[in-house]
This record gives C-alpha cells, sequence and structure tokens, in this order.
C-alpha cells in the first residue's frame, strides 16, 4: 500500500487530500502540520480579530474529516528535513516518517524584517490563529496599534484593529499603500478611504528600530519620529518554507519549482501552494502568487497528478480581493501599465469608484475595480484565458459590460440557445 | 451621437471624464444603465391605458396575443403611437399658442415689450385669414390675426387656414380620407379618447387620425409659431455665426439660454446687450456679457440675431462641466432634469422660467410677457453677479475653434436668393432641379441620441447628399451637429458637395446645406415645397416633388409628429431607429407601404447613414423618372457608397 | 439535474424574471409587499446585453465551481446530490473572492448585507420563479440533456 505524506495542513493539502480520496480510497495518506489547530483557513483570522467571527467558524472542514477521509493527522510537529533519496521526512523532534510520495505544501511564513527590537513581545506577523489571538489579547489594554507594511495583510490587519477601536498607524515604506495590488490612482482612492474611517497612513517612512525592553513600547521611523504602540504587526510579505529541501536535490528558486504537473525535479515528489514555485499565465514566467484560490487549485491538481493521472496546471495569477469599511477592492493580474501596454480607466473620485484595464495586443493582462467590483470573475477569464477582446474594448468600461458580452469569445454555452452568430 | 463618437472629439472627451470624477452621471451613463431596454416596449406591444392591464403581447406567439380587453398587437401599437403623435402636436400647439397668445398682447398694448416687427408679413398672413389689410392700423390687424388664430385652436368644425396653402392634390386627398384637421386641440383631444380602452381598435382608422392629428401640427401649430414669431421678431436672414462649446467665454458673463419658446430668449438678447446690465458686469470684472444657446431656442436667436449656438440637445449637460457658465436659464421641452445636480459641482446657476416647466433643483424665476424685459433683466442680473464665484481654475471652455456656419434660410429668403432682388421667383431652383443640376432637395433634422450606433450620423448623411447633388436642408440640433462639422457653409460647397450643386452654391452664394431654423420651423419645408410646387415643372403636388426627409436620431415625441405630418404631406421620411411599431405586421406594413396609397409619403427605417442617403437618393431619382425629368448633368462617378 | 436555460431569441429584456425573484426572495412573497419590506431583495438574476442580444444571467451551479474552490469562509459549498452550489450565509465572510473568481459574472456583491446574491432555483419556493413567469417562455428550468 502506497503511503503519501502531505506536509502541510492548508488550503492546498486539503484540495490536494480531497483530489487524492476521489481517486484513491486505499493508499494511506499522513497529514503533518506545524500548526495545533485542524485545516483553517489563513484569510480569516482577520475576521476573527476584528470580531466578525467566532472561532468555531474557522475550521476549513468538518470535525470528521480526517476520519471520514482515512487520514493520520500529526499536529504541532515542523517537518526540518525531507530527504527524497532515503524517501524519509524528519521532523523536529527527530522522528522520522517514510514515505512514497510526498506533497510539500508548507506554505510561507511572514517575513521578519532586520530591524532592531523586531523580536520583542508585541510583535507579530499576523498569519496564523496564534497571531491572531494573541493580537486579541493585546488590543484589550492598547490603544494604538502601528502596522508595518502597506500590502495586504498589513491593512487587513489594520482594519481589523480599527474595528476593535484601536488608533492605527500603517507604516509604509513605498509611496503608496497596496504597491503590489494597486496602482498609485488605486491606492490614493483607497488611502482616502482608511484616512476617512481613522487609519493613519504614513507612506514614504520605514522603521529604524522598534522600542521597549521586552515588551514592546514604540517604533521609531527613519525620520527620527517615534510613535508609541505596544502592537506592532509586521506585514512585510512572506518567505515560503523551503528549509526542509535545502540540503536536498530539489530545486529551488523562490520556492519550490515545479513543472506543469506540479511536480519537482524529484520523482514522486510534489509541491503545491504558497511554497510552490509555478508559471504566472500573466507574467509568462516563473512566480509564486501566494493566493488562496491559487493554493486550492494547485493541491487539486496535484493531488490528481500524485494518483496517475496526467493534468496540466496551467499557471497561477495575481488576484486579490478585500473590502474595507464597504469599500471592495478586486485586482487581478498587472496593476501597472508598461510601455507598450494600453490602459483604459474609469475613475469617480466623489464616490471612490475606480476601474482600470491593463492590455497588451489586444489581450486583458491587468485588472483594477475599486468600489464597483461586479463581473470582475469574467475579466478574470479574459485574462486567465488570453482571450482576444479587441471586438469588445470599448464595452469594458461600461457599467453594462457582462458575461453577454463575451459569449461568443469563450467557446460554446449550453446554457444559451439560439444566440446568433456574431 | 453614442459614447463612443462622443469620445472621438477630445474636448468632449475629457469633459465627459470630468463628469465621473465629479460623480455626476451623464446622458450616455444614463443611457448605459438603461441598457438592454425592454423589448416589448420598443416593439409597441405593451399597453398601460388601463387596469385591465398592463398588458403584453408575445411577439414569439406562445404566450398572450391579446391584451385583457382583446386589443391585438395592431391595435396597441397603433394606439400607442397616436398617443406620441398627439403629445409631439401638443408641444408645437402650445409653443404656437404662446406666440400667438403674446401677438394678441402687444396688439392690444398690453405688453410694451413685444411689437410687430415686419408689416410685411402680417399683411400677408392676415390676407389668408381673410383679414382687410387696406388702411388698417398695424396694431388693428393683428390684433384680428391672432384672435382668428387662438380661435383655431378652439375650432370645432371647418379647416385649419395655412391648410389652404398645400397644393390643390393634396387637400383633395386630405378631404377625401377624412385627415383633414378641424381644430388644432380638438384633434388632440380625440386622440386621447379614441385610444381609450374599447374605442377605436382599428389600426388604420387610428392612424387615420393620427395623421390628422400630425398635420394640425405642421400645418397648424408648428406653422403658425414659424410665422408669428417672424412677425413678432423679423424674418431670419442669412448671416455668419458660431457654433460649439468654445463660444463660451473665459472673460465674460456666460449665460446659456435653453429649451424652445423665442418669447424669452429674445428678451435675454435684448436685456443682455442693455447699457446699464454690460455696465454692471464690466463692475464685476467681466469684459461683457457672452449669451449662447442650447436647443431650438439658439436656433430662434441664431437665425435671427446670430447669436452663437453652444451647443444641441445632447451636450448640454457638457456645456455646465466646462465649469463656465455663470447661470443657465431654461424654459421648456428637451431640458434634462439633472442639470441643476450637474450646475452644483460648479457655481452655476439653474433658472426655470415656465409655470409648465418645474425642475427639482432650479431656482424659478417665472416668465409673464406684460413684464418681458424686466424679469429678463433680472435674470441676466443674476448671472452677472455670479460671474465672481466662478472658479478660474476649474473652467475648461475647449480649445478648438468654434465652427463658423451660415444659418437663417426662410421660404421667403429663397426667392430673394435665387432669383435676385429684381425678380424674386422660385425659378431658379427648380430649373436647377430639372436642368439636372440639383437632384432634389432632401431635409436632414431632429434631435441626437446617445443610442445611435452609427458613428456621425448627420454629418455622413448630409456629406452624401450633397456629394450626390442633393440640396438639404436643416433644421433643429441635426443641423447644429453639422454646423459643428463645418457644412453650413458656403466653403462647404467646394469642399463636399457634387458638381451640379457646387454650381448653384457658387452662383448664388450659398451653403450647399441651409440652415432653416428650430423645429417648428420645419414648417417651413412645407411653405417651400408648396412654392415649388406653384412654380412649376417638377410636380403638381407635394408627393410629386423629387424630395425626401430624414431624422437619423430621433428621440422626442414632437420628432413622431414631425415624421408623421410629412408622411401625410405625400413626403419620404427615414428615421435612423424605429418608432414602437416592428411588434405588429400590419402596422410594420402599414407605415412602409400602405400610408402610401393613401397620401403619397412612406415611412424607412434605416440606421446606417450611407444606406439612409442611398434609400433617399434613390426616391429622389424615382420621382424625376416620374416627372420625365432630364438625367443628373453630372452623374456622380462614384457609386452610392453603402 | 435541472437547470436554467436561456432562449436568447426570445428574451426581450422585460426584466419580469428580475422583479418575480425579488419577490420570491422576500418574505412577504407579494409583490407590493416586497417593495415595502426593511430589506428589499435584489435580483438573483440580471438581464444583460450581448452583442445586440439580451439575456439573463443567472448562477448556473457548475459543476466544478470556482466559486466553492475561491471561497475561504466555506460559506459556498457543492451538494453532490441536490448538483447544486450552496451558500450559507451564516459562514460568510463577505470577503468577495466569489465574484472575483465567477467566469459568468452570476453573483454580485450587497453591500448592505455583505452578502454575495446569486440564484438559489428558489429553494424557499421550490420552484424558480424566472421560468415560471417569463412571459415569452425564454427561460425554462429542465433536466440536464433535454434543451
Amino acid at each position: 500500500m502506497k503511503h503519501i505524506c502531505i506536509i502541510g495542513n492548508s488550503a492546498a493539502a486539503i484540495s490536494a487530500v480531497e483530489a487524492i480520496r476521489e481517486r484513491d480510497k486505499d493508499s494511506r495518506i499522513t497529514m503533518i502540520s506545524d500548526e495545533e489547530y485542524p485545516a483553517y483557513c489563513r484569510c480569516l483570522i482577520s475576521y476573527l480579530l476584528a470580531g466578525d467571527i467566532s472561532e468555531g467558524k474557522l475550521a476549513l472542514r468538518p470535525q470528521d474529516f480526517y476520519t471520514q477521509n482515512k487520514i493520520d493527522l500529526v499536529l504541532g510537529k515542523k517537518v526540518v528535513k525531507l530527504d527524497p533519496k532515503k524517501q524519509r521526512l524528519t521532523l523536529a523532534d527527530n522522528e522520522k516518517i517514510e514515505f512514497d510520495i510526498a506533497l510539500i505544501a508548507t506554505g510561507a511564513r511572514a517575513d521578519f524584517p532586520d530591524i532592531k527590537g523586531i523580536n520583542k513581545e508585541g510583535v507579530s506577523g499576523f498569519r496564523t490563529i496564534k497571531d491572531a489571538k494573541d493580537c486579541l489579547t493585546w488590543a484589550q489594554f492598547a490603544k494604538v496599534a502601528s502596522v508595518l507594511g502597506g500590502g495586504l495583510i498589513g491593512l487587513k490587519a489594520a482594519y481589523a484593529l480599527r474595528k476593535k477601536g484601536l488608533d492605527v498607524k500603517v507604516i509604509v515604506k513605498s509611496k503608496h499603500v497596496l504597491s503590489q495590488v494597486l496602482d498609485e490612482t488605486g491606492a490614493a482612492i483607497v488611502q482616502r478611504h482608511l484616512e476617512h474611517h481613522g487609519i493613519d497612513v504614513l507612506p514614504d517612512q520605514d522603521v529604524a528600530e522598534i522600542i521597549g525592553n521586552g515588551q514592546v513600547k514604540a517604533v521609531k521611523l527613519g525620520s527620527g519620529k517615534v510613535i508609541g504602540s505596544p502592537i506592532v504587526i509586521v506585514g512585510k510579505g512572506v518567505k515560503p518554507n523551503i528549509e526542509l529541501v535545502k540540503e536536498s536535490d530539489i530545486k529551488t528558486e523562490f520556492g519550490i519549482i515545479t513543472d506543469e504537473y506540479l511536480k519537482t525535479n524529484v520523482d514522486g515528489i510534489f509541491a503545491a501552494g504558497d511554497v510552490a514555485q509555478c508559471f504566472d499565465l500573466v507574467r509568462g514566467a516563473a512566480y509564486i502568487n501566494a493566493l488562496w484560490p491559487n493554493a486550492i487549485e494547485q493541491g487539486k491538481i496535484a493531488g490528481a497528478n500524485i494518483c496517475g493521472e496526467k493534468k496540466a496546471y496551467a499557471g497561477s495569477l495575481a488576484m486579490n480581493s478585500v473590502e474595507f469599511f464597504g469599500l471592495p477592492i478586486i485586482s487581478i493580474g498587472l496593476k501597472k501599465t508598461e510601455p507598450g501596454f494600453e490602459a483604459l480607466e474609469f475613475i469617480d473620485k466623489r464616490n471612490s469608484i475606480y476601474k482600470k484595464f491593463i492590455i497588451k495586443e489586444n489581450v486583458l493582462k491587468g485588472f483594477i475595480a475599486i468600489g464597483k467590483i461586479n463581473n470582475s470573475g469574467v475579466i478574470l477569464k479574459l485574462i486567465r484565458d488570453s482571450i482576444d477582446i479587441s471586438s469588445i474594448k470599448q464595452d469594458l468600461v461600461s457599467d453594462s459590460f457582462s458575461y453577454a458580452r463575451i459569449i461568443d469569445l469563450v467557446g460554446k454555452d449550453e446554457i444559451y440557445t439560439n444566440i446568433p452568430a456574431y | 451621437m453614442s459614447q463612443e463618437d462622443l469620445k472621438k472629439d477630445p474636448a468632449h472627451k475629457q469633459l465627459f471624464e470630468r463628469a465621473h470624477e465629479e460623480g455626476v452621471d451623464t446622458i450616455w451613463d444614463r443611457e448605459a444603465k438603461q441598457e438592454p431596454h425592454c423589448g416589448f416596449g420598443t416593439l409597441g406591444i405593451c399597453c398601460k391605458n388601463c387596469n385591465l392591464g398592463p398588458c403584453r403581447i408575445d411577439p414569439f406567439g406562445e404566450g398572450a396575443s391579446q391584451g385583457v380587453c382583446g386589443a391585438t398587437a395592431d391595435t396597441i401599437s397603433a394606439r400607442n403611437l397616436v398617443r406620441h403623435i398627439a403629445a409631439g402636436t401638443s408641444c408645437h400647439s402650445d409653443h404656437g399658442r404662446e406666440v400667438a397668445k403674446t401677438l394678441l398682447m402687444a396688439a392690444k398694448g398690453e405688453t410694451k415689450f413685444y411689437k410687430v416687427s415686419d408689416e410685411e408679413k402680417l399683411k400677408n398672413l392676415a390676407a389668408e385669414y381673410k383679414i382687410k389689410t387696406d388702411n388698417q392700423d398695424i396694431n388693428t390687424i393683428a390684433k384680428e390675426l391672432a384672435q382668428k388664430i387662438l380661435a383655431e385652436y378652439g375650432q370645432q368644425e371647418g379647416e385649419l387656414v395655412l391648410a389652404n396653402r398645400a397644393p390643390d392634390k393634396q387637400k383633395q386627398i386630405w378631404k377625401k380620407f377624412n385627415l383633414m384637421p378641424r381644430g388644432i386641440d380638438r384633434e388632440v383631444v380625440e386622440a386621447l379618447s379614441r385610444t381609450n380602452i374599447g374605442v377605436d381598435n382599428d389600426y388604420a382608422n387610428l392612424m387615420a387620425h393620427g395623421m390628422r392629428v400630425a398635420l394640425a401640427d405642421g400645418w397648424g401649430g408648428s406653422m403658425i409659431a414659424t410665422e408669428l414669431t417672424d412677425i413678432l421678431f423679423g424674418k431670419p436672414t442669412p448671416k455668419t455665426a458660431k457654433a460649439n462649446l468654445s463660444v463660451l467665454k473665459e472673460d465674460q458673463v456666460n449665460i446659456i439660454v435653453h429649451g424652445h419658446v423665442p418669447l424669452l430668449s429674445e428678451m435675454i438678447c435684448d436685456a443682455a446687450s442693455s447699457e446699464e446690465l454690460l455696465a454692471l458686469a464690466k463692475e464685476k470684472g467681466a469684459s461683457g456679457i457672452n449669451l449662447a444657446g442650447i436647443c431650438c431656442t439658439a436656433n430662434e436667436i441664431l437665425v435671427r440675431r446670430g447669436y452663437p449656438v453652444a451647443g444641441d440637445f445632447i451636450l448640454q449637460e457638457l456645456a455646465i462641466l466646462t465649469g463656465a457658465v455663470d447661470l443657465m436659464l431654461v424654459d421648456l421641452q428637451c431640458i434634462m432634469p439633472t442639470l441643476p445636480e450637474v450646475a452644483e459641482c460648479f457655481h452655476t446657476k439653474m433658472v426655470s422660467t415656465s409655470s409648465k416647466a418645474r425642475f427639482p433643483g432650479m431656482e424659478h424665476v417665472e416668465f409673464r410677457e406684460e413684464e418681458a424685459l424686466p424679469i429678463a433683466k433680472k435674470i441676466v442680473r443674476m448671472a452677472i453677479e455670479n460671474f465672481p464665484n466662478r472658479d478660474k481654475a476649474r473652467v475648461c471652455i475647449p480649445k478648438t475653434a468654434a465652427n463658423d456656419l451660415v444659418p437663417g434660410f426662410t421660404t421667403e429668403y429663397v426667392f430673394g436668393m435665387l432669383g435676385g432682388r429684381y425678380r424674386p421667383s422660385y425659378r431658379p431652383l427648380n430649373d436647377a432641379i430639372i436642368n439636372g443640376r440639383i437632384r432634389g432637395v432632401a431635409g436632414v433634422v431632429g434631435c441626437d441620441n446617445p443610442k445611435m450606433a452609427s458613428s456621425q450620423s448627420h454629418v455622413t448623411l448630409v456629406k452624401e447628399l450633397i456629394k450626390n447633388d442633393v440640396l438639404v436642408v436643416q433644421t433643429g440640433c441635426s443641423a447644429v451637429s453639422c454646423a459643428r462639422a463645418g457644412l453650413l457653409t458656403p466653403e462647404a460647397a467646394f469642399e463636399f458637395a457634387g458638381k451640379g450643386l457646387r454650381e448653384v452654391c457658387e452662383a448664388v452664394g450659398c451653403p450647399p446645406v441651409l440652415h432653416l431654423g428650430s423645429c417648428v420651423d420645419n414648417s417651413r419645408i412645407l411653405t417651400a415645397c408648396c412654392e415649388m410646387v406653384k412654380e412649376g415643372g417638377i410636380g403638381k403636388s407635394l408627393d410629386e416633388l423629387p424630395v425626401a426627409g430624414a431624422a437619423p436620431e430621433w428621440m422626442s415625441e414632437k420628432a413622431i409628429a414631425i415624421g408623421w405630418y410629412f408622411v401625410a404631406s405625400g413626403l419620404l421620411v427615414l428615421f435612423g431607429m424605429p418608432f414602437p411599431v416592428y411588434g405588429s405586421d400590419n402596422m410594420t406594413k402599414y407605415v412602409f407601404e400602405d400610408v402610401e396609397k393613401i397620401t403619397g409619403g412612406k415611412w424607412a427605417f434605416e440606421n446606417d447613414p450611407l444606406k439612409m442617403a442611398k434609400v433617399m437618393i434613390e426616391h429622389i431619382n424615382s420621382k424625376r423618372k416620374a416627372l420625365n425629368l432630364k438625367p443628373m448633368l453630372y452623374e456622380s462617378k462614384v457609386e452610392v457608397s453603402a | 439535474m435541472k437547470r436554467l436555460y436561456f432562449d436568447v431569441t426570445k428574451c426581450l429584456a422585460c426584466r419580469t424574471c428580475e422583479l418575480v425573484c425579488c419577490v420570491g426572495h422576500s418574505v412577504s412573497k407579494d409583490f407590493f409587499q416586497a417593495l415595502k419590506e426593511k430589506k428589499v431583495q435584489l435580483p438573483r438574476i440580471k438581464v444583460s446585453l450581448g452583442k445586440g442580444k439580451t439575456m439573463p444571467i443567472a448562477c448556473r451551479h457548475c459543476q466544478d465551481p470556482k466559486c466553492v474552490d475561491a471561497c475561504i469562509a466555506r460559506a459556498l459549498t457543492y451538494d453532490f446530490e441536490k448538483k447544486e452550489v450552496v451558500h450559507d450565509k451564516d459562514k460568510c465572510v463577505g470577503c468577495w473572492m466569489c465574484i472575483m473568481v465567477c467566469p459568468y459574472g452570476a453573483i454580485r456583491p450587497d453591500e448592505e448585507a455583505r452578502q454575495p446574491v446569486r440564484c438559489d432555483h428558489c429553494v424557499e419556493i421550490g420552484e424558480p420563479q424566472c421560468a415560471k413567469n417569463c412571459p415569452t417562455k425564454a427561460i425554462k428550468y429542465q433536466e440536464d440533456n433535454k434543451k
């Protein structure tokens, strides 16, 4: 009987396990997670912190999921080494586990920059339930919180803390917030909206030191300004957890390199999720888009390939959806116009509505929607499948754009009969 | 003019985007939100006339084929169409009524601000009404004329005097088929009563009355409005003027007058040129007062006094978005109720003036003819006082030069224009048509519509027509569109007209496209056609003339009424988009074929302006053939491209 | 498994489907009352304009639903028995990931309620109101293999 080991217990791991069990009810499956909790969606922890949901709602699958699917679940143990030659995993407590096939779905961890005082109590990465619970505890006694980084994780934490009534300061190194997700115009709209709701955004600033003795007391900026803040959230990006293959033959670059079947360079070893380096459909090159839907899709496909079914993964896309204080924001693919590209825009500053389409040679490469997000999924399809949009270019920005406009571009749709030939 | 078409002009595109930045909708945004428009309405097969409904006919035959009362698609679409004609006719009727009432007031001395300016025209018109003019005081003649005209509104039996101008054959047809209007208001009232549930259910009978209502507009309300406006303010004469948004000035008080009835706009002209107000303007830092117009009232003061046109119907919001308008005053018809929202983004004041036309958000200064000039001055003063509030940093007047145009042609003027001072006559026009220099005459009129898919429809159609030696006459927003493309100048003949038409224009010194005025001035086309028939050689009745009409982007019910009065008078009329009739096969056949057997006129619907031109030219050619006219002198080597 | 099918030649964009969808999801299920309720329902089906043709767009309960994959709160799940995509509004956090991935644009945001608006085949009533009330029968609720 084959033994399949899955290192990880989040999006990619769970969807891989389900894909495997769909095809193979017999092989032994072990899932190993370094967290104490059964699978949960880490995208939800900001809602937990904000008080929008309770801990009970975090579980990704029902309680009996692991037993129903005959999975041996190992919680609270970290895999420190994967030896592909010996087909063996080594855990932190030196326990060894042998496998026939392995799926590395170790995800990524919060990247802590090298700042003096970064390891004080009160500094958190905001990736895990533990991070959220720590913040919940600290937030009870704090009046101010600072967030390092203007990315999605930082802003989601900022939003949650603001909802808890704290004064929040977001310290952003770049010129504007969400520099990985939005362009300048979009970011300006979002920033104005955040400031309107009491979040202080400090762009063009970096942090020189985190001050306090053991416990964080304040944050000192590069400009010299000191902000008193007992909570510091670090939202400075993530680092894929590739250490476990450091000493092996498994090739890595910024993540674990995979082919279109999500297999590493070593047979029988696969990778999926935030740790896996895949092909980015828009950039046309290897990249990691560490996002929930990508991880789910990769896990599914990895699971199929693990069972011997050769299923190709077309590639990942940058795609983000978030809402702050009633302002929805969606961003797909590229966000900045590069030379040779065309951009179509719609701006209504008064009502915080912004739409932007980035096009190269009649194919959509990027999309930003703020305020009005209807039909974003249709745009995602156009980007993902590189569909020629020359016949509908002028319709994209319109409020009345819909799937109906592209139905002739996406192949036969059996739901609609008698569509005339265009 | 679709959104795409609009954005081709960089100045318009900039203002359009400005609207979004300010968070206001424009007509193009609202149109996009309304799409897709309800198909039942578009096909004319929904009826809301009574509480047995509202009803819909299923055009695919599976569902209901009758309303609850039993009305079929034929009845429903005919009833709806008759109500549209009645509404359009009513607009023009009321317009004529107001002018007639003012003439009466002036004649009686009840207002010192209006007077008879064209005594000759007064006497000619009075003679038509069988009023004695020898040795009579002008005001006495005017009073009797006004009273007789107002009586026609309430007339129960008989005929309308001006319908008498039509050639005999037309009048015989009207009498034969009961199309002769008996009284202006009577026909409108009967239109409403016939279309109530369980009254007229025969579509052909309904349409016959519909045509009667339309004729009460063309040979009634509209013609009255045109003639009496000429009498009160003088006939238009050709002059040079300017059109497009860049007529607004950075250093002057900008006032836009918008709407339809010249009783108001003429007074505003007088007020804006008064010494006291010019002095006040200088006091407030402006170098002068700049009055410009939008819609038909713009055309009225354009053709008589040469005032510039800021834009046509569809650009009214963009005019405000320049940030340069200190005050926009409106009376009635074709005014978008969103103007106050747009004005709020700037310092612009919006003023309504008619008790019949109130708009939430507009300040109301009621206009009364008895105090016409003082009220006009009050409004102009409001504009001047608002000038200092203009935020110069937010002013965005398009930099492109305003287009020149030569408007102001009338039926009467054409006599003089063609025949010269000593032999005024239509003979030269008729001869040009007979000899094949001019193929025929086409009227291109009507509104501007954001739904129109074809780009530049007015301009494309007019260019194609004049290229094929068709003399074009225009009114309304269509004329303004073409003015903005430079077609309304004598020079346009050299650039765009076919050889034959060009020769005539060169000889006479006129543009190949003649701007006749506002939409009520479509009645000038009727009178010109009558003169052409009278002069002889190109048909003994209106339906024999080599003429055709088109409204490429119609939008209002007034356009339906106008189209129907031309069809009822024997002419071909094209609309760029159908009116709601396609849901009924019988009604569709009626408008395309059956009606021709009655009046000699008919309808065509064609979206593509080049195809429109083709239809019109083929129609004109067929009339030429039937009259045995000589072949065209310079038959275009280029096939009519469609 | 029954689904909604749309005959494009018969859609006249009258939007009856939208109206009856709102009424069908209201509390009172009565046309006039529905408009007065505290929370006026948004239609789950939307009539849209393609190139010269109108067609209603509603969730078609894909068998490989992208929205279920993208849902971070497991509010959207696929019911294998009923062959429908089901939404649990108690679990939903209003993140709009589903809207970001639905290739048909069949999900819209209800900003007020922070919930996605999508077709549930009128599960409360038991029969889709749009198909029942379409005046031209452009909308049909029928088995997969029949058209």
